[in-house]
């Protein structure tokens, strides 16, 4: 076959390529400061890449909470779309919606890092309630706040899904005149909600 | 992309006397870009960084045969099939097979540099397909059918009133309307796009090797819905784009959006492992990986030019880049353009191909300052041009210029004349090039003559 052999082509022309060149050592971990507040750290970065923080009220269930955020954004939302893996207590009580028409999107992070200011989002929680609606809702248990990209990946590699999103912000162009614009394409709104827990899989409790 | 490199000078011309606007928006785009970088250098240990990300390149370089055949063996275990294509016309082959495959009549595509290369776009038009750009800039190109001028911004060069027109006619947007409203515009007509389609095709930024990791970086979300939606995603990725490790790319993912844009990250990074096997996950039912030569083997048997397969794509050094104001990509004449693009076209496509960019640059060294893999490129046009002389691929007037040049240049009492007047000399090889010279050459000077040649200071390590 055709591809068989341009396989074999490619690697003999890399190997004969590099044959008399010095084999360079790789230079081992990229050494940076280490952080001692990671979840302020989180917010500090997610927020001033244009997303936002929310915290739950911890005298109401999470679920009868974020009924209520729901309803006070603007514009309410009636209809959300809610990713597999969000534990029933996380659910908001609104209607579930196909992904495309819903007013939010409600994810749980597998974790967040400061470093970057991002959510990590496993592909095991519906991708489309993560990237269709106009404002993207995620739980983040601050016990799974990573202080460097490094470490969260290091960690996610053991159970690597077939798909991860980093989302460290809304989707954004300055495309057209230099200006910027939220919500080309994915959501518009990215909203954190950081609170008590440590696990991905319980989310906040 | 056809290859038109040979009329870089007259295009030059052309575009600064013709096209006055472009100037002005690629010098805004530029320097803006430039600045963000800066700001992002600073907020880190940006030396200690791009030290740490040039090892890691080298390293990975000097052993792709052992990383390219360990990411393969990853991705298949993770169920992504992959295919290996020596040139365009096989990379073509390839992704076109895969659309009749699975009988797929529309495309939706992420910002790719690796398929605009292999003219991806009109193989798949030729063979009935209809294709979506869905990066916001390059789809008001595909509208315009313009190829990228900018790595990062491929529209950079268009005014807003020019996407005002444009979108006025072809979405029925009004023709005063603001930056929100157009791109709401382009959204209704791709958010319908991304359901309707049946294959999604993107680059690759990385391709992580111990894990079989394709990673992609952007803003938008198209990519990330590039990758998810369509039920079979096609990845076009150089051969060079390797890294060893899941944490080296932690690094990468940082050090690129920095250089590229000056933020922490991108605000959406896709690292996609495979097709979707948990029954939970509603991404694609196949991935295929196409890893592409296309020159690139060439590349890393040069001596001096293998350095530049370091490169990440992030334009820091088109924005750093003097000579790429004036005019933008498009006077380049192929789809690399810029610094990074003098050194790798003749590299990929040969230095005849490529003549006259190796002598496009002034070497005053900004896109090395600005590179996040710290890529000598100055060094590499100097060994492209010595290339060329060697060849006889100079015109006659260009040689004896540059032989004069070069011979001021190692006199240095002569160069500092020559620097004092060269503004108004105007008839060097470079000026001859760089038919905009004369304009920023005004208010600027020349390098500092070394009182060691090049080749002397090259050999002793320059730093
Ligand atoms: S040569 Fe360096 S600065 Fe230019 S695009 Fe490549 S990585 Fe970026």
């Amino acid at each position: 076959m055709r591809g068989d052999s341009s396989r074999e082509r490619i690697l003999a022309r890399v190997a004969k390529a590099t044959a008399s060149r010095q084999r360079l050592p790789h230079p081992g971990a990229l050494v940076t400061p280490p952080a001692d507040d990671p979840v302020g750290g989180f917010v500090k970065r997610f927020t001033s890449s244009g997303g936002e923080v929310a915290e739950a009220d911890p005298e109401r269930s999470p679920s009868e909470w974020l009924t209520g955020f729901l309803g006070g954004l603007d514009p309410a939302v009636a209809g959300v779309a809610i990713g597999a893996d969000v534990p029933a207590d996380l659910r908001p009580r609104l209607p579930a919606v196909a992904a495309a028409h819903a007013g939010a999107g409600i994810s749980v992070a597998w974790g967040a890092v400061a470093e970057s200011g991002s959510l990590v989002l496993p592909s095991t929680g519906t991708r489309t309630a993560q990237l269709l609606p106009p404002v993207h809702i995620v739980w983040v248990p601050e016990g799974r706040v990573f202080a460097r990209l490094e470490d969260a990946l290091a960690e996610l590699q053991d159970g690597l899904p077939a798909g991860v999103g980093l989302h460290s912000g809304p989707s954004k162009s300055a495309d057209i005149g230099r200006t910027v614009v939220t919500g080309v394409h994915g959501p518009g709104r990215c909203i954190a909600l950081v609170g008590p827990g440590s696990t991905a899989s319980t989310g906040v409790t | 992309m056809r290859v038109e490199i040979r009329d870089y000078a007259s295009r030059s011309r052309e575009i600064i006397k013709e096209e006055p606007g472009v100037r002005e928006a690629v010098t805004g785009a530029t320097i803006a870009f430039d600045e963000k970088r800066r700001q992002g250098y600073s907020e880190i240990d940006a030396d200690a960084w791009r030290r740490w990300a040039e090892g890691v390149k080298n390293h990975t370089l000097t052993h792709l045969d052992h990383y390219l055949t360990e990411a393969e063996a990853r991705l298949e275990a993770n169920g992504a099939q992959v295919h290996w294509a020596s040139d365009a016309t096989e990379a073509r082959e390839i992704v076109t097979r895969l659309a009749k495959q699975h009988s797929v009549r529309s495309v939706v595509k992420g910002k790719s540099m690796a398929t605009e290369e292999i003219d991806l776009n009109l193989a798949l038009e030729d063979a009935g397909i209809e294709v979506f750009e869905t990066d916001l800039g390059e789809y008001i190109l595909q509208l315009l059918e313009e190829p990228p001028s900018h790595i990062l911004g491929p529209a950079i060069h268009k005014s807003l009133q020019q996407v005002q027109r444009l979108f006025a006619d072809r979405l029925g947007s009004a023709p005063d309307g603001d930056p929100d409203t157009l791109a709401e515009a382009a959204r209704l007509v791709l958010r319908d796009a991304f359901i309707r389609a049946d294959m999604g095709i993107t680059g690759g930024n990385f391709l992580v090797a111990e894990t079989g990791t394709v990673a992609l970086i952007e803003n938008e979300g198209n990519i990330r819905l590039t990758t998810s939606l369509p039920r079979v995603h096609v990845a076009v990725v150089g051969i060079e784009k390797l890294l060893p490790r899941m944490t080296d790319l932690a690094g990468f993912l940082q050090l690129t959006a920095r250089a590229a844009t000056g933020q922490p990250i991108g605000c959406f990074v896709s690292l996609v492992q495979g097709p979707a096997v948990h029954p939970d996950d509603d991404g694609p039912e196949e991935v295929h990986v196409v890893l592409v030569d296309n020159g690139r083997t060439d590349v890393l048997a040069h001596e001096h030019a293998w350095e530049a397969l370091r490169c990440v794509r992030c334009g820091a050094c088109l924005n750093a880049c003097p000579v790429y104001r004036q005019t933008g990509g498009h006077a380049y004449g192929w789809v690399y353009s810029g610094p990074i693009g003098s050194v790798l076209d003749p590299g990929l496509l040969g230095l005849h191909e490529a003549m006259p960019l190796p002598f496009a640059s002034s070497l005053c060294g900004a896109c090395t300052d600005a590179c996040p893999v710290r890529i000598p490129i100055p060094e590499l046009l100097l060994h492209w041009r010595e290339e060329a002389q060697e060849e006889g691929l100079t015109p006659w007037k260009e040689r004896a210029a540059l032989a004069g040049l070069a011979s001021v240049a190692t006199r240095p009492g002569l160069y500092r004349l020559a620097g004092r007047i060269g503004s108004r000399l105007g008839a060097t090889g470079v000026a001859r090039a760089l038919p905009m010279l004369g304009e920023w050459a005004r208010d600027r000077a020349l390098p500092k003559p070394s009182r060691q040649t090049f080749r002397q200071l090259w050999r002793e390590g320059i730093e």
